[in-house]
């Protein structure tokens, strides 16, 4: 049998098409741009057909189909906005909403959630239940996740989540019909490195985070397609912003990357990125003590400080840089005499999504050492050692500093610290620039494999903090090396234009999916 | 051409300023013996305004004090002076309320959306027109004040006529 390659002729709401064998109804009318609602299917796990929300009209057929698992026969003849289809679909949301609280003002999910969508839609505004709903209360199923039984539609996309993706089978459904829960078998809580995935496919209120409990409305939320600098996986998020702090991260699908899912530790980490007390003003020094100064004046004394030729350049980068900022100090070592640079990468346990094997959490927890990498900075654990008694130039870019001995840099000729913190090292430095993070800029990380993944820019920087390569380019068009970039799609292309293995990107082709590094183990798979 | 200056001669009955004075003295003691009221004796006497009038806002409460308001958004969503901050917080029993909840009455455009929008009918714009503060910052009303206001509520719709609603 050759099934898979066989074409099969549909109509969808008048429209013919063509599709593969065992496409389901649903995944074809989504071609057509029909949108069939649903709960318990979810595109990254498999259907059980438990919430009846997809019911189509089929013609021939003696009722209303499930569209999420029935595939697609030929010469089908389908109706997705039909009267009998609506009437369906009106009578499973009347079911579904028989004992849900309808506490859409005090629910976090109220603005993205599907029950309060279609209940809407299909104008179910009272209802004909007369019996006192079922009040069964809240519990909690991991240490930061909180149940609410009664807003549970019993769609089984969490279970489905444990059992198929994570491959930890801890939730199950207890009781049956409207008594119905989810919990885990023995009632205890679990811990799975995965399991806010249960929160993101909770197609209603049920599973919240703590985190995010009442932190914020969806709609308040602003949405920023980002890149999570949690590991250097490189998973794509889309981070929720209010009021000029990182709220929420939600996993933005890839294929390629991290599919529908991302880690805890991911989410963990990127909330409140950046906040607190910041490096806002360039400073120089001024005999004792760091004066705080503007740009102008920032950049005449640096300029002015490398005119004097310091000696040779060393560097202590972060691998939580971006390629862009690394590829501009790079430069600017470059015209002074580079004697290299070090980068650290702090590391921690692996943990693994055995369901989508292409996404872990990896071991190196920063996005960007791939990146630093081929950008001829090196890996090393000890990384004030090079530093230490080096006499010429010393750049420390958006490294924290931490743990660096005491008198660090003061030997010398010129130390200039670019970052976005003030840890007491810093403050031996002559010059300190202040920098942005990543969600303060645009920007590209290569992860682990050398796909190259661009983020955009979220939040203001504080106070006078630009990015590093905005400053960095400024400086090197007043040294008179080349011209000044005002974007970070200008950088990349010098970079693409001056490295081999990014040859042939720019952020076009990047886009916001990502692409491999040609050479690189990512350049096959993202064609 | 010389400018010509010609003199008017006026009845010196109708230009005298006595005869105007005496009529308005009449007037005066007219109003001695026999008061007519035509003004408001403001601020003894209040101005009636409508049960639909929209003034400065008043939070309702439950019987041991609390705020209604479940800390919802609703109202800083739609608002569309922007006037209302609300942050969100979890209580003790895990029920969702407002830690701060303020309103700037200055910038308030008292639309009454707020109180249409409200799903627990806690924020209300209220029957109530007297604002007179000492300081500006004493307009941002907080929580605590805006539970202690007294005055009625604003009526959305016309009480006598349900089918306006």
């Amino acid at each position: 049998m050759n099934d898979e390659k066989k074409l099969l002729n549909v109509t969808i709401d008048g429209v013919e098409l063509e599709v593969p064998a065992g496409t389901t109804i649903l995944a074809a009318a989504e071609r057509v741009g029909a949108v069939i609602p649903r709960y318990c299917y979810h595109p990254g796990l498999s259907a059980p057909a438990v919430c009846r929300m997809c019911l189509v009209e089929v013609e021939g057929a003696p009722k209303p189909l499930a569209s999420c698992v029935q595939p697609v026969q030929d010469d089908m003849v389908v109706h997705t906005n039909t009267a009998q289809a609506r009437k369906a679909r009106r009578a499973a949301v009347e079911f579904l909403l028989m004992n849900h609280p309808l506490d859409c003002p005090i629910c976090d999910a109220a603005g993205q959630c599907e029950l309060q969508d279609y209940a809407f839609e299909t104008g179910q505004l009272k209802t004909r239940y007369v019996e006192p709903k079922l009040v069964m209360g809240r519990d909690k199923v991991t240490p930061e996740i909180v149940y609410f039984a009664d807003r549970c539609i019993l769609c089984t996309r969490c279970v489905r989540f444990m059992d198929e993706i994570a491959k930890d089978p801890v939730l199950v459904v207890i009781n049956r019909g409207q008594r119905g829960y989810i919990d885990t078998m023995t009632g205890e809580l679990f811990e799975n490195p995965f399991s806010i995935n249960i929160v993101d496919v909770c197609p209603v209120g049920a599973l919240v985070n703590e985190d995010f409990l009442f932190k914020a409305r969806a709609w308040d939320l602003d949405q920023t397609a980002s890149i999570c600098p949690g590991c250097s996986q490189g998973c794509n998020v889309s981070l929720g912003t209010k009021e000029e702090r990182i709220v929420r991260a939600k996993p933005r699908f890839n294929p390629e990357v991290n599919s529908y899912w991302m880690c805890d530790h991911g989410r963990k980490t990127v909330i409140n990125w950046g906040a607190g007390a910041r490096i806002e003003v360039p400073m120089a020094r001024d005999g004792d003590e760091l004066k705080p100064v503007d740009w102008p004046q920032a950049l005449d004394a640096l300029s002015e400080a490398i005119g004097n030729e310091p000696g040779r350049a060393r560097a202590i980068v972060s691998a939580g840089a971006s390629n862009e900022s690394l590829f501009t100090l790079r430069r600017l070592m470059e015209e002074l005499g580079s004697d290299g640079g070090v980068f650290r990468v702090p590391t921690g346990p692996e943990a693994e999504l055995p369901g989508f094997p292409k996404l872990k959490l990896r071991r190196d927890r920063v996005p960007n050492a791939k990146g630093a990498e081929l950008l001829g900075f090196q890996r090393s654990d000890a990384v004030f050692d090079s530093a230490q008694g080096h006499r010429g130039a010393l750049f420390v870019l958006e490294d924290t500093l931490e743990g660096a001995p005491d008198g660090f840099g003061t030997n010398a000729e010129l130390f200039v610290y670019i970052g976005t913190r003030l840890n007491p090292a810093a403050r031996s430095a002559d010059i300190v620039l202040p920098s942005t993070t990543f969600a303060e800029m645009a920007g590209t990380f290569t992860n682990f494999e050398g796909r190259v993944q661009r983020f955009e820019q979220a939040l203001r920087g504080p106070g006078l903090a630009r990015p590093w390569w905005l400053t960095g380019s400024a400086l090197l068009e007043r040294l008179g090396a080349g011209g000044r970039y005002r974007t970070a799609a200008e950088v990349f292309a010098a970079l693409a234009s001056e490295v081999s293995e990014y040859e042939g990107l720019n952020y076009e082709v990047l886009g916001l999916k990502g692409a491999g590094a040609p050479g690189s183990s990512a350049a096959a798979t993202a064609g | 051409m010389p400018i010509g200056v010609k003199t008017v001669d006026r009845p010196e009955v109708e230009s005298s300023y006595l005869r105007a004075t005496l009529k308005g003295m009449a007037l005066t003691f007219k109003h001695l013996v026999r008061p007519v009221t035509a003004s408001q004796q403001y601020p003894e006497e209040k101005y009636e305004v409508s049960p639909r009038w929209r003034g400065t806002h008043r939070m309702a409460v439950h019987v041991d004090g609390r705020a209604k308001c479940v800390a919802c958004g609703l109202c800083p969503t739609v608002c569309p002076a922007n006037c209302i901050k609300l942050i969100p917080a979890e209580d003790e029993n895990g029920e969702r309320y407002a830690a701060v909840y303020e309103i700037d009455e200055f910038r308030c455009i008292f639309c009454g959306y707020c109180q249409e929008v409200c799903p627990v009918e806690a924020i209300h714009v209220g029957v109530h027109y007297e604002n007179a503060e000492y300081s500006r910052e004493r307009f941002v009303y907080d929580l605590e004040r805006l539970c202690a206001q007294k005055h009625p509520f604003t009526q959305l719709w016309d009480p006598e006529d349900p089918a306006s609603e």
